[in-house]
């Protein structure tokens, strides 16, 4: 039994259509003759992501994706130009946050320094001149100065600034305490920030309080400037205002990266007090920390709509933009690869729909076009076929 | 089988070839077979350059296997997870490998990691009192750390770490055992055999072979030997920090007792000295830090409840004590890996 002619027919027609896309990523065995054009499309597309990042200002991250485009087309100069004149663009750059800076301890402002010399090593995580700088020259982090007053323990303390008991410890040690302290009335504790968890400020009538309340993204830590003393003005800090229990529980849910939860806090308070920075930054947070979930858990369209809620609250959060633009692509690419899988399954029908919400998305992805009509003349012959 | 049926099959099998390249695809069927014919597997194709490997997942690949494919071994499977973002990948699918560390120092403009170093004492059947953890909250610890991708790390590669030598995958977690009760062997050892962890046993030297609780010297032998570390806790567990009224000479003869004594133990016992400290009860000052450095050691910790950035000071490191009561949800509390913070 034979194919048929007809069935020949097709298999060349498909074979040279298809033969066209096969260099779009068909890699070569490593050290075989390397042909620049066959990989260009794959190279096309880290520099694209290159330029988008380094128009973001997301400079260490381009540098490394015109690498990767150097990996794929090691002769392509102008790559090779482009990643130059980045690494020497870091390069002033992180000598400048270095000065900065050095002329920050200089004044004795430590937490201007800190974040200069963090901000360098954000730029170039080898660079051994702003490490041993923030290692050796730059103490401790932000702390508020608080006045016991009756009643108060270290844990009730501990769960009042950090949400977390346990954590008293930490205040216990800054304050170089005797075990099992009595804390007495109008003597004073620093309570400082522990880093990685969540700072909860109970002054919520201060709006922008002197350490952030939650550690945000989007808000630049308080630079010196009209110093924002942390203790609070002459020891009278009050803790009136709780913290609102819907905002605690979005944070602590945020805290367990349970963002669905975060989310159903943060809009039931939200609801009734509309426009609350607090709770507005929160909401960013979550919505924030779900589509990076999302992403991982290669739910991009999940992540897609988390991306859109938020960059609707804040066009430029964090590296929102370039995430979304990041999801749609592998969102894309999901679908693509979904329509060659039933394809090569022989389902022509379902891979035809995969590829149908490719063009959607990108109505000029030239590869899913030519992928369709392959498989719709595909379609037609079988069809023809059968009717015989 | 119908002729059309066979037609297609044949027809779909050419094409299917080309459009698998066509979409990076990997060249073999999937398994079970698919109609594509199955091709003499060649090397994996892949774009190499000093600084990063650009190659496409084959059916089954994992962060493990293109790690013990590309990088030399499945433990650097975390330099894959950490820079693609990616635990699986889909056959066909574009993977960027870095060849080599990308962050040591774990900065990023959105913030910096932390590690957390977790603090254990003496475990047993049931808990008991604060520092005796029942061993079954214990399992149930190392379990959560294995099955939400924690990388438990040496102590020595954390202090790596602090010098910007060493770049730490993003959830690296450090766990330390205080003491050195013999309860390590019983309750630890085999959970941490078992999930491929491993662990640093701060000693204090008077307590070594000083009773049934307590480990021997034969004993942290072998555990060194099977790939444990044991490092320093002075000799008597007391507070190191200068007592009220204490003289000059006094101070430096307790520091000396406390401080190098045990480092001839060592030697003795274990072949080397050690050089990182934990703190008897977490304590010290600024005045202590000189001494413990004359003596050798190149880092140290207290039980200050919190993760170390890599620019921490390293004679002044955190660690986060567990204790007997802590529920799985106040355990994880003390495994935060990241501090957000806007860097850019």
């Amino acid at each position: 039994v034979t194919a048929g002619p007809r069935g020949v027919l097709a298999a060349t027609v498909l074979s040279l259509a298809l033969g066209g896309c096969a260099a779009l990523t068909a890699p070569t065995e490593p050290g075989a003759g390397r042909a620049p054009i066959a990989r260009d499309p794959l190279a096309a597309r880290h520099r694209q992501q290159a330029e988008a990042l380094e128009r973001d200002g997301q400079l260490r991250r381009a540098a490394e994706e015109w690498k990767i485009v150097l990996t794929i087309t090691p002769r392509d100069a102008r790559a090779r130009e482009a990643l130059s004149a980045l690494q020497a663009k870091i390069a002033r750059t992180v000598a400048e946050r270095i000065d900065e800076g050095r002329k920050a301890l200089a004044r004795g402002v430590q937490v201007e320094a800190r974040r200069k010399f963090l901000a360098a090593l954000a730029l170039d995580p080898t660079s051994r001149a702003a490490f041993d700088a923030l290692q050796s020259d730059t103490r401790e982090v932000e702390f508020v100065t608080y006045t016991v007053r009756a009643g108060d323990t270290l844990s009730a303390l501990a769960q009042r600034y950090y949400g977390d008991r346990s954590r008293s410890e930490v205040i216990w040690e800054t304050n170089q305490l005797p075990p099992n302290p009595r804390l007495t009335p109008g003597t004073t504790l620093k309570i400082p920030e522990i880093p990685g968890v969540p700072f909860v400020h109970p002054e919520a009538r201060r709006p922008a309080p002197a350490v952030a309340a939650v550690p945000t993204p989007d808000v630049p830590r308080p630079g010196p400037a009209p110093g924002p003393v942390p203790a609070a003005p002459g020891g009278k800090e009050e803790f009136t205002s709780e913290v609102n229990p819907l905002l605690a529980e979005a944070r602590e849910a945020l805290e367990r990266s349970d963002y669905g939860d975060a989310l159903g806090s943060v809009d039931k308070f939200l609801a009734g007090k509309p426009g609350d920075r607090e709770g507005l930054t929160l909401k960013k947070q979550a919505l924030y920390g779900q589509a990076k979930s999302q992403m991982d858990a290669r739910q991009y369209r999940e992540s897609i709509q988390s991306l859109i809620l938020l960059t609707r609250l804040q066009p430029d959060y964090e590296d929102a933009p370039a995430l979304l633009k990041q999801a749609r692509a592998r969102n894309i690419e999901q679908h693509y690869t979904q329509g060659v899988r039933f394809y090569r399954e022989e389902k022509l029908k379902e891979a035809i729909a995969e590829w149908r919400v490719v063009l959607e998305m990108d109505p000029t992805h030239a590869n899913a076009r030519r992928n369709i009509d392959q498989a719709e003349k595909l379609l037609r012959g079988l069809e023809q076929r059968m009717k015989k | 089988m119908n002729r059309s049926a066979r037609g297609r099959a044949l027809v779909l099998a050419g094409s299917a070839l080309l459009l698998g390249a066509c979409a990076s695809a990997a060249p073999a069927p999937g398994p079970g077979g698919g109609p594509a014919p199955t091709r003499p597997g060649p090397r994996p194709a892949a774009y190499e350059s000093e600084d990063f490997i650009v190659t496409f997942a084959q059916p089954g690949d994992t962060p493990d296997t293109l790690a013990a494919r590309f990088l030399g071994g499945a433990d650097k499977a975390w330099m894959i997870e950490d820079y693609t973002g990616l635990r699986a990948f889909s056959p066909g699918q574009e993977v960027v490998i870095p060849k080599r560390p990308w962050n040591p120092a774990g900065v990023t403009p959105g913030g910096y990691q932390i590690v957390p170093i977790l603090t254990y004492h003496n475990l047993g059947e049931h808990a008991k009192g604060r520092l005796v953890l029942a061993a079954a909250s214990f399992r149930e610890q190392m379990q959560y750390l294995k099955t939400n991708g924690y990388r438990v790390v040496s102590l020595a590669d954390f202090v790596e770490f602090t010098r910007l030598g060493r770049q730490l995958p993003q959830k690296a977690v450090v766990l330390t055992f205080d003491d050195g009760y013999r309860a390590f062997k019983d309750y630890a050892y085999p959970v941490l055999k078992d999930l491929g962890f491993t662990a640093t046993l701060f000693i204090y030297t008077d307590w070594v072979g000083a009773g049934r609780g307590a480990l021997t010297w034969n004993d942290l032998r072998a555990l060194a030997a099977d790939g444990f570390d044991i490092e320093a806790h002075t000799k008597t567990h007391a507070d190191l920090r200068r007592a009220h009224g204490e003289t000059d000479a006094q101070y430096a003869r307790r520091m000396h007792a406390e401080l190098e004594q045990p480092e001839e133990l060592f030697n003795r016992n274990l072949g080397r000295r050690s050089q990182i400290l934990a703190y008897p009860y977490g304590r010290w000052d600024e005045g202590l830090l000189p001494k413990v450095k004359e003596y050798g050691y190149v880092a140290a910790f207290s039980v200050r409840r919190q993760g170390n950035a890599s620019f921490v000071r390293p004679l002044a490191g955190h660690r986060s004590q567990i204790y007997s009561e802590m529920t799985l949800d106040d355990f994880v509390k003390n495994l935060n890996v990241f501090q957000e913070e806007n860097l850019r």
